[in-house]
């Protein structure tokens, strides 16, 4: 029938079909990819884009200290981000994986996608409404009598763009690591007892080990797209508060600067894949063997 | 019997692995036929390459004469039941049985419902055409299966290890159920199974499959009795290897011993009849010395066959013909195969045998209907397995007794 | 014990800003502080007759409708050649469809902006961000699509075939039906991500904002903030209700499949 070829019919079927959503993510994803760092070596001539190869874009990005301090800040909030989500993350994950009865699991994964999945903009809109200046913590501390004059360190600085990025990243955090200790075999953690160990050292010996790769697949997951928003700084940063994304999007909408933008952007880009990839390094002998 | 399905040279690779390996098969119509094997050993791919879901890299595939190069599952005249089953969960067990009729425009539509029940009943599920066909037990998933492939009324019916999914209670009652239903429609049965037993119960004949490749096709006495090569051998039952010579060929007839009267006693114990079918099986295809009732040798009846003389390490020397050894069978080394069950441990007052050694016991191992002893024999390398029925009155031995083994010529096998 | 506790002050924080949404959206008062002066309706009145509100609904349920189709057909490509058989670099093929679920939504946006308007020098609208919701939902869809298909024994299909069926009618009259609830559960997931995108749409709308575009301008105004109270709370509302069908289907699909459920969406 097909002698001689190397693929069975099962197989061609399967990359006929394949094709299609991997073609539609090489023109929309990979083509303008390509096409921003090609832009990132062009310059801005008022009007018109100058298409002559140049670096000065990049050495703009790496004279300026704005820039420099834009891109320290943003990837120094995401990681505290990452932190902070994780680490509160973790023990909700490991709640409903081993205390929760196996049907009521999905109800609370359900229960914990829900916020993830309603407007971002009015989520992060409603941490100003909670943080703000007559906002409901504020009001709640003066009423109470705990304060008199109402607190300021809570809004409109990076505390602010942190605590509401922790806030909207959870479900992606807590789906990871959930996934993994799903996966870890209940006798081993009764074998780690047989064998002399508590419940505690169990925990460290067994469980977290077993459940680093989900661990590591949050704080990607996190780190990753957070670097990107620019809704929550903009809303919540104030002028102290402000972004790497803040900053590309003003180069693209409103100083009309798109080679810059583009710069930016890959700088960004290449700093956090660096970094997700330094992390992964580190963490290889826990992703080693797995799956 | 006409030949139904014959393979012809079909080579199966995927990438670089060679899945079958020249594949040379005939297939009787009405036959119940079996492909035996371990995991892997492509037995399954070969099914499916018979059924149409696999293609063949080399070779041909032909169906009542007909090449199947290019024709494809839906039009093959085979239909299967898979392994998990596949009965389709949105659907009731009558729609489940009734797939397979719409794309058939020889079957009247209102003649259908009848076809239906009619299958459902066949197969013991008269009346549960209206359940669902996810609420149906693993048995009962298997007899929907059936019906729904039988229906059509194929050529031939391809069954992926339809019985390893049950538990064994279940499992030998649907052999026998098996059995019963492939007399009563008369179709060819191709039946893949990694169960030595289950095969050897079941079918006429039997493909026994290592790598891709068929290590043996016979009936499934010939297999038990005269495997052709030590895996085979090891794959279907137990057996003993022992180093021997073979010191000369085309020996003296053996009748001059057998006349003197020392070669075979009469048995006098009746043998014990179990519920185990592969132990009456083997019973039937490989008597022992301690349960048959052998007046007459084979030598008195048959023309004396050509000789060969075995000297065997520790047990002494062995006369057997031709059959029991290779072709082209020379002189030299050899390994020689014997059955625990054609060994015999011989217990007080048993009358002495033509073959006997010392023995003493190393290990016990009690079956309930069997014992099986591993024993120890000066000069045979490793020790001995011997299978016992545990015969009325009849002791079972404790590690370190001593005991004598008696063995037979005839059950004896060359590799 | 404690474990539970935590994690159910953990719910309460997750749902502490959606909780206060109704709170203002009936309060009667243009600013949003405590404590609250009373009830009214008038903010949901004022959404009644708000044209461009309307205008920018109407093109987010389209761009929302066209994202669900088209990434839930891309999604059942995907997830249909992932239970098939394993070729060389498939893995590699998948990781990258996958990419646009970890890749910064801005790195996204721009890149799409820099080839639509700079190379390509298009104009952009609804079907622009159409596009890239569709690169963005495909992942989503994958990952809820592949527990639909890969639950299903892939012997059911060859069961079909094997009964005489063609590869199409086996496909529709087996596989089709089976992961039906599945292909629901994303097309819902898929419509609420669209509706909810801002960062990207905010980059490539043309004239006609978007509904959260259409927001974030109202956000700069301090009287209107009530409405958009009013409004955010119907679209959560909305969210939920999607979800919730979404989820009921998903889980109809994992029973129909006969597989047991391990979680939620991701």
């Amino acid at each position: 029938m097909n002698a001689g070829t190397a693929l069975t019919q099962d197989q061609s079927r399967a990359i006929r079909l394949l094709g299609v959503p991997f073609v539609y993510a090489v023109l929309l994803l990979a083509v303008p990819l390509g096409a921003i760092v090609l832009f990132s070596f062009w310059t801005q001539d008022f009007m018109a884009v100058d298409t002559t190869f140049t670096l000065d874009n990049y050495r703009e990005i790496a004279d300026s200290p704005i820039y420099a301090m834009l891109l320290q800040r943003s990837l120094m909030v995401s990681g505290i981000v990452t932190a902070v989500t994780v680490v509160l993350a973790y023990p909700v994950a490991y709640f409903i994986s081993f205390h929760v009865a196996p049907s009521k699991k999905s109800l609370w994964l359900f229960l914990i996608t829900i916020p993830f999945w309603t407007s971002y903009l009015i989520r992060v809109f409603l941490w100003k409404v909670i943080l703000g200046y007559n906002g409901v913590i504020n009001s709640g501390l003066i009423q109470v009598g705990l304060i008199e004059e109402p607190l300021t360190f809570i809004l409109y600085n990076v505390n602010a763009v942190i605590i509401t990025l922790a806030h909207a990243f959870a479900p992606f955090a807590i789906l990871p690591i959930f996934v993994v200790l799903e996966k870890i075999d209940r006798s081993l953690l009764e074998a780690s007892q047989d064998l002399g160990e508590s419940r505690l050292s169990t925990f460290f010996r067994v469980t977290l080990p077993l459940s680093m790769p989900g661990v590591v697949g949050a704080v990607l997951i996190v780190f990753i797209p957070t670097v990107g928003d620019y809704v929550t700084p903009e809303l919540m940063g104030g002028a102290g508060g402000k972004l790497i994304a803040n900053m590309i999007q003003t180069q693209f909408l409103q100083l009309n600067n798109a080679p810059l933008g583009a710069a930016l952007a890959i700088v960004a880009m290449l700093c956090v894949t660096a970094i997700a990839l330094v992390f992964v390094f580190l963490n290889r002998r826990w992703l080693r063997g797995r799956r | 019997m006409t030949d139904l399905i014959k393979l012809r040279g079909v080579n199966k690779y995927y990438g670089t692995y060679h899945a079958l390996r020249d594949i040379d098969l005939t297939i009787r119509a009405g036959e119940f036929f079996s492909l035996l094997g371990p995991s892997g050993c492509g037995k399954t791919t070969l099914l499916r390459v018979i059924a149409g879901f696999e293609g063949v890299s080399a070779g041909t595939v032909m169906i009542s004469d007909r090449d199947m190069a290019n024709v494809p599952p839906n039009q093959r005249p085979t239909n299967m039941v898979f392994q998990s089953y596949a009965i389709f969960p949105h659907l009731t067990v009558a729609e489940n049985v009734a797939f397979g009729l719409r794309k058939r425009s020889d079957i009247a539509k209102s003649a259908r419902a009848g076809l239906v029940e009619e299958a459902l009943e066949m197969v013991g599920l008269g009346g549960y055409g209206k359940r669902a066909a996810h609420a149906l037990s693993g048995g009962q998933r298997q007899r929907v299966a059936l019906a729904r492939a039988l229906i059509l009324k194929p050529k031939v019916l391809l069954l992926d290890e339809p019985l390893s999914a049950l538990d064994k209670k279940m499992r030998e009652h649907m052999q026998v159920e098996l059995i019963r239903l492939q007399r009563h429609v008369g179709i060819t049965f191709i039946l893949v199974t990694h169960d030595q037993e289950e095969a050897l119960v079941m079918s006429d004949r039997i493909a026994v499959m290592f790598a891709g490749e068929i290590g043996q096709m016979d009936d499934p006495e010939t297999l038990y009795r005269r495997p052709k090569s030590r895996r085979v051998a090891e794959f279907i039952g137990k057996m003993n290897f022992l180093p021997g010579q073979v010191v000369a060929l085309s020996g003296t007839d053996a009748k001059a011993d057998v006349a003197t009267g020392a070669g075979q006693a009469p048995g006098t114990v009746p043998p014990n009849r179990t519920n185990r079918l592969l132990t009456d099986l083997m019973d039937k295809i490989a008597p022992g010395t301690d349960t048959t009732e052998d007046t007459e040798t084979p030598a008195d009846t048959a023309p004396a066959p050509e000789l060969m003389t075995v000297e065997i390490a520790g047990l002494g020397t062995a006369q057997i013909s031709v059959d029991q050894a290779p072709e082209g069978a020379k002189l030299g080394d050899a390994a020689v195969g014997i059955r625990p069950e054609t060994l015999a441990i011989l217990f007080e007052g048993e009358s002495p045998k033509r073959h006997e050694c010392p023995g003493v016991v190393d290990e016990v191992v009690y079956y309930g209907d069997m014992t099986y002893y591993d024993v120890r024999i000066k000069d045979v390398p490793q020790p001995l397995t011997i299978a016992m029925k545990n015969l009325i009155g009849r002791p079972v031995l404790e590690v370190g007794a001593t005991c004598r083994v008696a063995w037979d010529d005839r059950a004896l096998v060359l590799f | 014990m404690s474990l539970r506790v935590y994690a159910i002050a953990y719910l309460i924080f997750l749902y502490a800003p959606i909780v206060l949404l109704p709170l203002f959206a009936f309060n009667d008062a243009t600013i949003i502080a405590f404590p609250l002066s009373g009830f009214t309706t008038e903010w949901f009145s004022a959404l009644k007759t708000n044209g461009s509100l309307h205008g920018a609904l109407t093109n987010s349920l389209i761009i929302a409708g066209c994202t669900a189709v088209f990434s839930t057909l891309l999604g059942m490509c995907a997830a249909r050649a992932a239970a098939m058989s394993h070729f060389p670099g498939k893995g590699g093929i998948t990781g990258f469809v996958m990419l646009p679920l970890v890749l910064p939504e801005i790195i996204v946006a721009v890149s799409l902006l820099v080839i639509l308007r700079q190379v390509l020098g298009l104009d952009l609208g609804n079907w622009t961000i159409i596009m890239a919701h569709v690169l963005i939902c495909t992942p989503f869809s994958i990952a809820i699509l592949n527990g639909a298909f890969g639950n299903l024994d892939p012997s059911m299909e060859e069961a079909a075939l094997d009964l005489g069926e063609s590869r199409w009618s086996a496909f529709r009259l087996v596989t089709l039906p089976l992961v039906m609830p599945g292909i629901i559960s994303s097309m819902l997931i898929s419509f609420t991500i669209s509706l909810d995108e801002f960062i990207i749409a905010f980059f490539l709308t043309g004239s006609d904002p978007t509904l959260p575009v259409y927001i974030w301008g109202l956000l700069r105004f301090p009287a209107q903030l009530p409405v958009v109270m009013a409004l955010g709370t119907i679209l959560v509302a909305l969210s939920i209700i999607l979800l919730t069908i979404a989820e009921l289907f998903r889980r109809r699909g994992i029973k129909r499949s006969g597989a047991k459920d391990t979680g939620g969406f991701l």
